[in-house]
């Protein structure tokens, strides 16, 4: 979980200038937090389908499991199972 | 400590956000850079090619083209007839007050040459004045990573877009919705869209509106919740970016177009053929961020050797034309210090 976590984190930082300072708890909504978009999203969503080489199901994209590292995290832990 | 610009492209340490490794010359995004090989070039242009044949022929459009009139749409719309006949397109531009005259008779000549529909989204101008008035006001409505890639005001301007050829291509059931995006403004050629991803996309932009004070209850500018209910889920339009994979070459661009009877801009904007806001939008980004709102997309553009960095420098340099900012602030009713 927290390799996973750590390879969210960078690609963050080095994607979408959210700043090495920038407190972000594993709950907060990265929309929210101004820390990607929806065109973020999609470079975000084929980031994270490449390097885990898994498929997203339609039903799993939703804010819900993609708004926020916990629920990146839970989705990928699923999928690659 | 003193600038350092990207060995590669033209990003320096003088953006925020923006890193220069000492030891390689390079910034990050050039230090993780992996570059698109003519063979996966091809590969997605194949499966682009089966995706039109097989989907094309069922709605009453194939394609819904953002036709801005300026060089790259007309291009892009150009090249896609020629590599693709079969298909039948409508070509949206969207009158954001702020498009040029000859921006409008380029697009109707090029559906023209082209044999296409050509149809004018048209918004109220004082609805459209005060939602670029209140982005340009506003600071930090947008994501760090849209700030980058684009003003708030063109932000605000492509997001409605998005929305609004979304809900064509729902309306028209259109399997497709064609962006002229260069590989630096859009390095994904092929999206998906699902119907989750358009309603929380829909709610996003809906965010970022009321981040700037614009309520949009009328859904004017968003996509709208009763067509989004229309959508057949086996339908749901894929969003294509067929420029990002073929050769990109601004001169040629406009020489093929000029030859073909489209009239260069008589706008002095080294960044946009067609828009007579995009100086406004760029002075008044850079005044707010320190950023040039071009910087990113003229850096891709480098990275990919789809432009020179010489090229890049210049245009990054270039000064902004005084008259249009003037021209722009006066219809927005704005001081630009």
């Amino acid at each position: 979980m927290e390799e996973i976590k750590e390879d969210i984190m960078a690609y963050l930082q080095n994607k979408s200038f959210m700043d090495s300072g920038t407190q972000l708890n594993d709950d907060d909504s990265l929309t929210m937090k101004g820390i990607i978009d929806s065109i973020g999203l999609i470079e975000f969503i084929d980031f994270i389908c490449e390097k885990y080489s898994i498929e997203i199901p339609e039903e799993l994209l939703t804010p819900e499991n993609f708004d926020s590292i916990s629920g990146i995290v839970n989705v990928i832990q699923k999928l690659t199972k | 400590m003193s600038k350092l610009t990207c060995k590669k492209c033209i990003l320096d340490s003088d953006i925020p956000g923006i890193t220069i490794n000492e030891e390689s010359g390079l910034c990050q995004f050039c230090e993780n850079y992996t570059p698109m090989s003519s063979e996966e070039k091809k590969k997605y242009l194949g499966i682009i090619e089966d995706l039109l044949k097989e989907r094309s022929g069922k709605g009453e459009y194939d394609v819904i083209f953002a036709l801005s009139g300026g060089k790259d749409s007309s291009y892009g719309l150009y090249k896609l007839k020629k590599e693709y006949p079969f298909l039948n397109i409508l070509a949206v531009q969207f009158d954001n007050a702020f498009i040029s005259d000859t921006a409008v008779a380029n697009a109707k000549k090029m559906c023209e040459i082209v044999g296409c529909d050509y149809f004018k989204l048209t918004m109220e101008e004082k609805l459209l004045c005060d939602t670029f008035r209140k982005a340009a006001e506003s600071t930090n409505a947008y994501s760090k990573f849209a700030r980058y890639r684009a003003s708030d005001i063109c932000n605000t301007c492509i997001s409605i877009i998005k929305q609004k050829l979304v809900e064509q291509a729902i309306i028209h059931k259109a399997p497709f919705i064609v962006f002229a995006f260069t590989s630096g403004q859009a390095p994904n050629p092929i999206i998906d869209l699902q119907v989750n991803f358009i309603k929380w996309s829909r709610d996003i932009f809906e965010k970022q509106l009321q981040n700037i004070g614009v309520d949009d209850k009328d859904e004017s500018f968003l996509l709208k919740n009763e067509i989004i209910k229309s959508i057949n889920k086996d339908t749901t339009p894929i969003m294509l970016h067929p420029m990002c994979l073929w050769d990109y070459n601004e001169d040629k661009i406009v020489e093929t177009l000029i030859d073909l009877g489209w009239m260069p801009p008589k706008i002095n904007d080294s960044n946009s053929t067609n828009c007579l806001l995009n100086a406004f939008a760029c002075q008044n980004h850079i005044n707010k961020y320190d950023i040039h709102p071009y910087a990113f997309d003229i850096a891709g553009l480098v990275r990919s050797g789809d432009m020179t960095r010489e090229e890049g420098l210049e245009k990054l340099h270039k000064e902004l034309s005084e008259p249009l900012i003037e021209m722009a602030a006066k219809k927005l009713e704005m001081d630009l210090e």
